[in-house]
């Protein structure tokens, strides 16, 4: 068994007083009709197509800006508002700088584009000729991909309070299949709009996360989520909302597996508006009969270690980088600060010294953080080394230290805290002649960048130490478990990991003493009841490894292996008949199980021509 | 003779009080010129009269403007507070706000002070304010002792601090009752008024 325990983290806008309404009406008029001159700004021709391309998508009814722009005499009303906020950049919110690697669905506006704006205020901000006004956007109702497959709905509504700072609150949503479907696609409605800024699925395999909830589907608070799985089953795809997102189908060939026993976790961000609110997200599911074919994996750079900020420190480096084991396409990138994040910025170093800007925001702003696509792949071979370098301000200068006065940062999930996260969404390439699966390649690179980081890093051991097991790398294995069980002796996952690896190698006396330490801390694991008995299988010790498989058969009654070991344990012991019922409910769970039928057919003999 | 001189007299008296009549004729064109705040329902309202002599508040709000959304349920703590010391407004700006809209938006932010429109932008000259939410503070003698921001939680459009470490409305309205020095007005960041014509 291999296991991995990793963690993941989780368009609004705004001339001097007039007389009379009369005047300000003829005003107005006056405005409508005035000719425009050949240097005039008019909506009609110049801002109309920027503001129905840049700004209509949110600026909508029930789309999350506060006011609609689709008509002239919408943008007159926040004329000198939307002059303002192009500007400052403000608006429309698109943080990363332009670079050769372009992103998809880029909301940057030219210098010139913003420009304009500024010109049609100060002349006045006319209408124009009606000619010149283009087809107004066309934008699709409900469901942006069609009547979904599957529409769920958060159980339990949350109510944001009126005023207090931002809230992250989670919503689990239980898959609702009853057999494996294929995803190509969720569209999340995360509740009202205006004050969600944004939302981003975990897929929750384990469903780890229902023990935070206090009752069931109620939901729970929390900035930034652990999602634990105990299968290698690498986080691959993002799901992500923020105003204005366009929903795309994932690409040919990369629908997400989604199981029964699944959980979706919501992770959405919410901020005040003055008013309680209620928010009950859905999310619509889109299957597909197409099974993956290719695999993408969410690669991490983090370094939360370095993440120890003075008060008052304007400028505190914190840098991470890592070499990519085999070639890859980086399909997306996603950078992850808190409120003292600063400029942050991710390089890639090619093998031939050549350098790619993968991403850089030189103005962090946590409210507008996203997940960004590139417009095409941006393949990175094997040798490349990705850098990331995040700048953090923890003075008073920074409106958005969260202390005041400020005080020392350190690495954490609360939003007081700080983070240095750096996903990348890479799709390994792959030929028939690999050997071993690039993810788990990649995965296993990943963990030893990350021991080698911090020795200390639990996870970092046990998940290195699975790669290795799972590459038949036995003796490395062995060694980085029992560095995960010295890191947490009393973790049975360690314990029984480290044992069941003994016990492949061979080692069956020290196997014993870890999966019996498994036990001790958790006597309803499975795994570390099943590895025991058959432990003590090799070493003849029928009488306690029957016991310990029948415990084994109660914790999981559907179990192919464990019903025909038990039968396999109790024949050595002679006791043909109870063995025979085992190998038979053996093979009712797994009609092909092939040491269940060959034992079967042996002890059958065996009862009919009992030896002297 | 002296009666007939008393008689043009008279008429003239009386001619000067029709030419009067005259000019008071003329002037309700002239007033209707004259800007003039307006009650929720529409009638015209004199605040600073209806104040009568204590400190005069008002803060000037747009129903879709987002930020001074976010403070409604400070704005209405703060009037709370001075209920009673002064008068407290909440202006409405924008041609969308109707008495209906007026209504509904009170309700659902939770304001209970008192609610004027400016359409014409009467209290908006008079306060010298430029975006929503801004207020303005009068003394009881109504003279203006601060406008601008109603502290200082944004710092600009798009960057807010977890909580404000100024507090200018407030600190304003108190010099408006004990006579000490108002603090320095300091533009407010939200929704340009010039717009909400």
């Amino acid at each position: 068994m291999t296991s991995s325990l990793r963690t993941f983290v989780a368009c609004a806008l705004g001339l001097s007083s007039v007389t009379a309404a009369a005047f300000a009406q003829r005003k107005d008029l006056a405005a409508r009709h005035k000719q425009p001159t050949a240097q005039q700004v008019t909506f009609n021709r110049d801002i109309a197509p920027i503001v129905f391309h840049y700004c209509a998508p949110c600026h909508r009814p029930g789309e999350a800006g506060p006011f609609p722009l689709l008509t002239y005499s919408e943008a007159k009303a926040h004329a000198r508002q939307i002059a303002a906020v192009t500007a400052t950049r403000f608006m429309p919110p698109w943080l990363p700088e332009p670079q050769p690697a372009k992103f998809a669905d880029e909301l940057r506006l030219s210098d010139e584009q913003i420009a304009l704006f500024q010109r049609w205020v100060e002349q006045s901000a006319v209408e124009g000729a009606p000619s010149d006004l283009p087809p107004a956007p066309r934008f699709i109702s409900g469901w942006q991909l069609g009547q979904p497959d599957k529409v769920i709905e958060a159980e339990k509504p949350y109510t944001l309070p009126a005023t207090g700072s931002d809230m992250y609150w989670n919503f689990i949503f239980r898959a609702p299949v009853d057999r494996t479907r294929w995803l190509k696609a969720i569209e999340i409605r995360p509740g009202d709009k205006r004050v969600v800024h944004h939302a981003n699925i975990l897929v929750d395999r384990g469903q780890s996360a229902r023990h935070q909830e206090s009752e069931p589907g109620a939901g729970f608070a929390g900035m930034e989520l652990k999602i634990e799985s105990e299968n290698f089953d690498p986080d691959s795809h993002f799901f992500f909302w923020k105003p204005g997102t366009v929903l795309k189908p994932e690409p040919e060939g990369m629908a997400l597996r989604l199981d029964k026993d699944t959980d979706l976790v919501l992770n959405i961000h919410l901020q005040p508006s003055g008013k309680p609110e209620t928010i009950q997200p859905s999310l619509g599911l889109y299957f597909t009969d197409k099974h993956a074919t290719l695999f993408p994996v969410l690669l991490q750079l983090e370094n939360d270690r370095q993440l120890d900020i003075p008060p008052g420190q304007k400028h505190f480096v914190v840098t991470d980088k890592f070499t990519l084991p085999v070639d890859v396409d980086l399909l997306a990138i996603y950078p992850h600060a808190h409120y003292l994040g600063k400029d942050l910025q991710a390089l890639a170093t090619l093998p031939d010294g050549s350098v790619k800007a993968l991403i850089h925001i030189p103005q962090w702003n946590l409210n507008w953080q996203a997940v960004y696509r590139y417009a095409n792949p941006v393949p990175l071979p094997k040798g490349t080394t990705i850098s990331m370098r995040y700048v953090y301000d923890n003075s008073s200068d920074n409106v958005a230290n969260p202390n005041d006065p400020p005080r020392r940062v350190v690495a954490g999930n609360r939003s007081m805290d700080e983070m240095a996260h750096l996903w990348l969404q890479v799709l390994p390439h792959t030929s028939p002649d690999m050997a071993f699966d690039p993810r788990m390649l990649l995965q296993e690179a990943m963990a030893r960048h990350n021991v080698e980081k911090n020795p200390a890093d639990f996870e970092a051991h046990y998940n290195l130490a699975a790669m290795l097991m799972a590459r038949g790398e036995q003796a490395e294995a062995i060694k980085q478990f029992e560095q995960a069980v010295q890191l947490r002796p009393q973790d049975a996952t360690a314990n029984n990991a480290l044992g069941a690896s003994l016990l492949a190698a061979g080692r069956a006396d020290e196997a014993i003493s870890y999966l019996s330490a498994a036990l001790k801390v958790q006597p309803d694991n499975f795994d570390a009841q099943y590895n025991l008995a058959n432990a003590l299988v090799s070493q003849e010790k029928f009488a306690e490894a029957i016991e310990h498989y029948r415990a084994a058969v109660r914790l999981r009654p559907g179990d192919a292996n464990a019903e025909a070991n038990l039968g396999g344990a109790l024949a050595e012991t002679g006791n043909l008949a109870e063995a025979k019922v085992h190998f038979q409910r053996a093979l009712q769970i797994d009609p092909h199980h092939k040491l269940a039928r060959e034992n079967l057919e042996q002890i059958s003999g065996d009862l009919n021509h009992p030896q002297p | 003779m002296q009666l007939s001189r008393f008689i043009p007299r008279r008429l003239y008296v009386s001619f000067s009080l029709l030419t009067a009549g005259v000019v008071l004729l003329a002037f309700p064109f002239a007033r209707a010129a004259q800007k003039t705040a307006l009650h929720a329902d529409g009638t015209p309202a004199d605040p600073f009269q209806e104040a009568a002599g204590k400190p005069a508040v008002f803060v000037f709000v747009r129903t879709d403007c987002p930020i001074s959304n976010r403070y409604a349920p400070l704005i209405q703590r703060i009037s709370a507070r001075y209920r009673g010391k002064a008068g407290f407004w909440l202006v409405y700006l924008g041609k969308w706000a109707s008495r209906e809209r007026i209504r509904q938006h009170e309700s659902e932010y939770g304001y209970k002070l008192p609610a004027m429109r400016d359409p014409q932008h009467a209290l908006v000259a008079r306060a010298q304010v430029q975006v929503t939410p801004e207020a303005a503070v009068f003394d009881a003698h109504q003279r203006l002792i601060y406008h601008g921001r109603i502290d200082n939680w944004y710092e600009d459009l798009g960057h807010s601090r977890p909580a404000a470490t100024t507090h200018e409305l407030d600190d304003a309205i108190q010099a408006a009752l004990t006579g000490k020095a108002p603090p320095p007005s300091a533009p407010g960041v939200g929704c340009y008024i010039a717009d909400a014509q």
